[in-house]
């Protein structure tokens, strides 16, 4: 017999769809994003965020906050990962870190998209606009990703986890250290 | 099994999203008091804010700066056609020359530099791209400076200086001999008008930085003139002194490039007017010296 045994198969079965909608649905919103970002005519005009200096350095903040909540997120991650008797705790500090960090990034994007749009007039530029549509359609998928965590292998919430931390710091990189090199660390 | 946990984070991010959303869209409403310019702030010369129309303007002046402030631009919209200048300091000068589609504009130059953007009530945003090998963002607002514009007719018997503060205007044009007229009058949209005395006046339009129309110096001494929208040193400068106890009035309409011609008048005497010192407005006339000021164009130059 040159077939192999289909008994071989079921547990890829288990995880192939629900990974496949949370890829393809991360795709989506990511694209989507870009689209809006790129097509949708820049307002310049957004609200302001009270007690900085702009809404430049207060976007600058809110993502250095959601960095810093990104590392905590790393290292429970990491931990939560690796030992199958981490503390329950950790669980409960890797999931409000988490939400605590992308709901810091949500007055940030929408200021991004809503009144800048898609920038190409610099690669910095390019590589954020880019890296911004990566993240948000990252966390969509890692999102899907935990609702069939159990039908997960895994490999799979490490990789996610890994591409949205990456990206975070990345977005943060070419913004708000651009923005703080440049132009100086304050409110 | 299905976790709920993840949806629910996945759908309060969009539920602030969505808030921050509609919030910013009311926000951004013109003349939303919440609304605020997120590029670094505009003009850094005293401009005073023309009053609201209610549709694009006809004509109007725009200044601003990059977010970086690495370059300042000034913009002139007349109708459809605009026109612009790019500086960022000394020896990077570029002007360009484009249209008006609806709110947003395109302008381009033969160097190479170009720019978009579009007009948001008093403000204006957009782009220069192509400048110093590099892409701008600027923001700009609409200033009703106290604008100077110069010229010479057609036929260079006249050098004439308008100085215009918002919808005000005052000229003052002569040969440096023996024509010579002060002017007084109003910018409505892009059309000049100003009077004097004997007859005496101009007419003229704005078209993007120039200015273009017929000035009567008095009565049978009609030229058509051109002027453009000029820097300092140009101006319109005038002394009112006493020489030899004669009440004299000189005046001087100086051009950008510090060319200048004056007239002074002492009752019925006319004579070329002493050259004037541009570095601090001072001139000497009959072995004393005196000081010019420079006229603003809301400043009464023709007794009514």
């Amino acid at each position: 017999m040159t077939s192999q045994p289909v008994a071989a198969y079921p547990a890829r079965d288990q995880y192939a769809k629900p990974l496949l909608v949370a890829l393809l649905s991360g795709c989506g919103v990511a694209l989507a994003l870009g689209l809006y970002a790129k097509l949708h005519h820049p307002t310049k005009y957004a609200l302001d965020v009270a007690g900085f200096s702009s809404p430049l350095y207060a976007k600058a903040w809110l993502t250095t906050a959601a960095v810093v909540f990104a590392i905590v997120q790393l290292i429970t991650g990491a931990r939560l990962t690796r030992q199958a008797a981490a503390p329950a705790w950790m669980a409960t500090v890797h999931r409000w870190s988490g939400r605590i960090a992308i709901l810091l990034t949500v007055p940030v994007i929408i200021h991004c998209i809503y009144a800048l749009g898609f920038g190409t007039y610099s690669a910095r530029v390019i590589a954020h606009s880019v890296l911004g549509c990566i993240f948000y359609g990252a966390f969509v998928t890692k999102m899907l990703c935990l609702v069939r965590r159990d039908a997960m292998p895994k490999w799979v919430l490490p990789v996610m986890g890994g591409v949205v931390f990456v990206s975070l710091v990345a977005l943060w990189a070419t913004s708000a250290l651009w923005l703080f090199a440049t132009k100086g660390v304050h409110s | 099994m299905t976790r709920l946990g993840p949806l629910i984070t996945l759908g309060s991010v969009l539920a602030l999203a969505v808030v921050f959303l509609l919030a910013n869209t009311q926000a951004g409403k013109p003349g939303s008091a919440a609304a605020s310019v997120t590029t670094a702030p505009t003009t850094t010369a005293p401009t005073t804010t023309a009053p609201t129309t209610t549709s694009a303007p006809l004509h109007a002046l725009y200044a601003g700066r990059s977010s970086g402030n690495q370059v300042t631009v000034a913009i002139a919209i007349n109708g459809h056609k605009v026109a612009a200048d790019l500086n960022a300091g000394q020896a990077s000068e570029v002007s360009l020359q484009g249209s008006v589609n609806g709110s947003n504009f395109t302008l381009t130059s033969h160097s190479g530099p170009a720019m978009t953007g579009s007009i948001s009530g008093q403000d204006m945003f957009g782009t220069v791209t192509g400048f110093l090998g590099q892409s701008f963002p600027f923001s700009a607002a609409q200033a009703v400076v106290e604008a100077v514009y110069t010229g010479r007719s057609s036929g260079n018997q006249v050098t004439l200086a308008v100085a215009t503060d918002g919808d005000k205007a005052a000229a003052y044009v002569c040969n440096g001999k023996t024509i010579e007229a002060w002017l007084q009058g109003s910018v409505n949209g892009n059309q000049v008008s100003l009077t004097g005395t004997k007859g005496a006046n101009l007419t003229g339009s704005l078209s993007g930085l120039d200015m273009f129309g017929t000035v009567t110096a008095s009565a049978g001494l009609s030229f058509p003139f051109s002027a453009e929208l000029s820097p300092r040193p140009a101006g319109v400068f005038q002394a009112r002194i006493a020489v030899n106890g004669l009440a004299t009035r000189i005046g001087w309409a100086v051009l950008p490039d510090g060319t200048q011609l004056g007239v002074a008048v002492a009752g019925t005497t006319k004579y070329p007017a002493p050259p004037l010192d541009l570095s601090n407005d001072s001139f000497t006339l009959g072995g004393a010296s005196f000081t010019a000021a420079a006229v603003a164009g809301n400043e009464t130059v023709v007794s009514p």
